[in-house]
């Protein structure tokens, strides 16, 4: 897991890139959450506390929400609870599917053990010292968070070159991962300012011989010839 | 072949496939399964897309899109739950009291640690009543008086003072059990702690309301009944949490996250039949136990019934693999 990720095999010979969730923003998932749960239980007793069998209502759904509804949550709801999709996390079970019933209770019931002896401490000294930051909940049901990937968007390459730097072509091959360097910086040429860009331009003098707009367009055209 | 060529070539394939993804993402039930059934197949076709760009080089955003498309099928193809109507009864008719019957050395061990906490004060405070003033705070032990006082328990709580307790009981007894499971994982200690605890407890107020007439019978028959399920889920749930507890400290020839695993899966069943049982105490604790219409002695049958029928369920219930 050098790069952070954890890479499960398929049935089908490809890899699945999962990426665990750190301390940081599972506390803050957890920490939305119980704003949420403390939000909902006054709203309650504020509603309920004039009737008579209001006491009831109000200790029921305290029970069902405290215990129950992470749990709902992460079985009906794609492994997230609220604070879950805010944070952009997931659950999922140690091969990467959504949980069930039995490890959504498990982890959840494990908050406790977690908890102790005050705040937390043994889940967070758990994740400190697990590889794919696993809290003793998830290490006994046997489940992971994991962040969700954000949807992809394929860029399409815009502007066609010039006849002029078409017809030019690199003084040597570049190899296959410099290549794809190149088309990632292309790639993503929307989120890079200009200015970086001649700078980077500037820095392939060596291989374009240019410098600024001219080195960048020959760079572009490079690129172009590559993928079509 | 060019990466442009690749992408022209399959973007029809790429493009049903997100439309099947969508189509889920929208409305999980309302499945078509013709558009499903050739699902497997697309998805194969998509993994081969993926590790061909993969080992051609194609850009990073191209085997990204991949990579996430390939990620969300998985998840479409394998994560479907499989309908299982007949779970919950498994587990409760067979596999609990079966859980529940090999770990019996545990259970004894539970056993001891409440009923013999409890016997041992108890039989202190029998004889020595001032002995109850060290182990709990006068007020409240006067407070349980005064409650198990015929003038106060005979007028009962009324429906609304029912079912506030109902919750009440819902909120406490369940969480205790959910509690002494998840904090059992500590070797068990703490499970352990909460059963001497709870035994100690009890045995004290046994003791201190039986040894007044005005309040022994109004106690026993008020707790009988509810007891049975009550403290057997207790002690049930202390059984899962130190069976958790037991496997991290001697797991055995796996390693110890593996034993947690495997213990957690054998005593899942437990757990959810305690808290089950620890439910169904809180209705009669709530409406059965306090109402001040039903005579003693028909409480003291209903309740020794109770007692008989949780434990022969423990002992005969799923012995029968059907």
């Amino acid at each position: 897991m050098l790069n952070g990720r954890l890479s499960l095999i398929t049935p089908e010979g490809v890899r699945l890139l999962l990426t665990p969730a750190g301390p940081a923003p599972r506390a803050w998932a957890w920490a939305v959450d119980f704003m949420l749960y403390l939000v909902a239980i006054s709203l309650i007793s504020a509603l309920f506390n004039q009737f008579d069998v209001g006491k009831g209502i109000i200790l029921i759904s305290a029970f069902v929400l405290y215990w129950g509804y992470a749990i709902l949550c992460e079985v009906y709801w794609d492994g997230r609870t609220l604070g879950k999709r805010l944070l952009g996390l997931q659950v999922l079970r140690a091969d990467g599917l959504p949980v069930g019933w039995r490890e959504s209770v498990l982890r959840n019931l494990l908050l406790v053990g977690d908890f102790l002896p005050f705040f937390y401490f043994t889940g967070l000294l758990c994740m400190l010292f697990d590889t794919q930051f696993r809290r003793l909940g998830d290490i006994v049901a046997g489940t992971q968070v994991v962040y969700r990937d954000p949807v992809v968007l394929r860029p399409t390459l815009q502007t066609k070159p010039s006849s002029e730097t078409a017809t030019w072509a690199l003084p040597y091959a570049l190899t296959p991962e410099q290549q794809r360097t190149l088309i990632a910086m292309f790639e993503r040429e929307k989120s890079i300012p200009p200015a970086r860009m001649l700078e980077l331009a500037n820095l392939a003098q060596a291989i374009t011989g240019q410098t600024g707009e001219a080195s960048l367009a020959r760079l572009r055209a490079c690129v172009l010839k590559w993928q079509e | 072949m060019k990466q442009k060529q690749f992408e022209i070539q399959n973007e029809a394939l790429w493009a049903q496939i997100n439309a099947l993804l969508d189509e889920k993402n929208k409305k999980k039930s309302a499945r078509s399964p013709a558009e499903f059934i050739e699902f497997p197949a697309l998805y194969r076709r998509l993994c081969q897309n993926l590790a061909l760009a993969l080992q051609r080089g194609y850009s990073p955003s191209l085997t990204d899109y991949l990579q996430k498309m390939v990620g969300d099928c998985h998840q479409l193809l394998y994560g479907t739950m499989i309908e299982r109507p007949m779970t919950l009864h498994r587990w409760l008719m067979n596999e609990f009291p079966q859980r529940v019957r090999e770990e019996w050395r545990l259970l004894l061990f539970v056993n001891v640690a409440f009923w013999g906490v409890g016997l041992v004060v108890g039989l202190l405070v029998w004889f020595q009543a001032e002995m109850a003033y060290s182990f709990m705070h006068p007020e409240k032990l006067e407070k349980m008086r005064q409650m198990y006082t015929s003038g106060a328990i005979d007028t009962g709580r009324g429906a609304e003072g029912d079912f506030a307790m109902f919750g009440m009981y819902i909120w406490n007894n369940i969480s205790i059990d959910f509690r002494t499971f998840g904090a059992g994982v500590f070797g068990g200690i703490p499970a352990l702690f909460i059963m001497a605890a709870n035994g100690l407890s009890m045995g004290v107020v046994a003791s201190y309301l039986s040894a007044d007439p005005a309040t022994r019978h109004n106690f026993w028959s008020f707790v009988i009944t509810h007891g049975s399920f009550e403290i057997i889920g207790m002690l049930l749930s202390g059984v899962a949490g130190m069976r958790l507890g037991l496997s991290l400290i001697s797991p055995g020839r796996l390693s110890r996250r593996r034993a947690l695993y495997a213990a957690s899966l054998r005593m899942f069943p437990v757990l959810v039949g305690a808290s089950i049982l620890t439910f169904i105490a809180a209705f009669f604790e709530a409406f059965w136990s306090a109402n001040p219409v039903i005579p003693h002695s028909v409480k003291y049958g209903v309740g020794a019934l109770c007692w008989l029928l949780v434990i022969a369920f423990l002992i005969f219930a799923g012995r029968v693999r059907r």
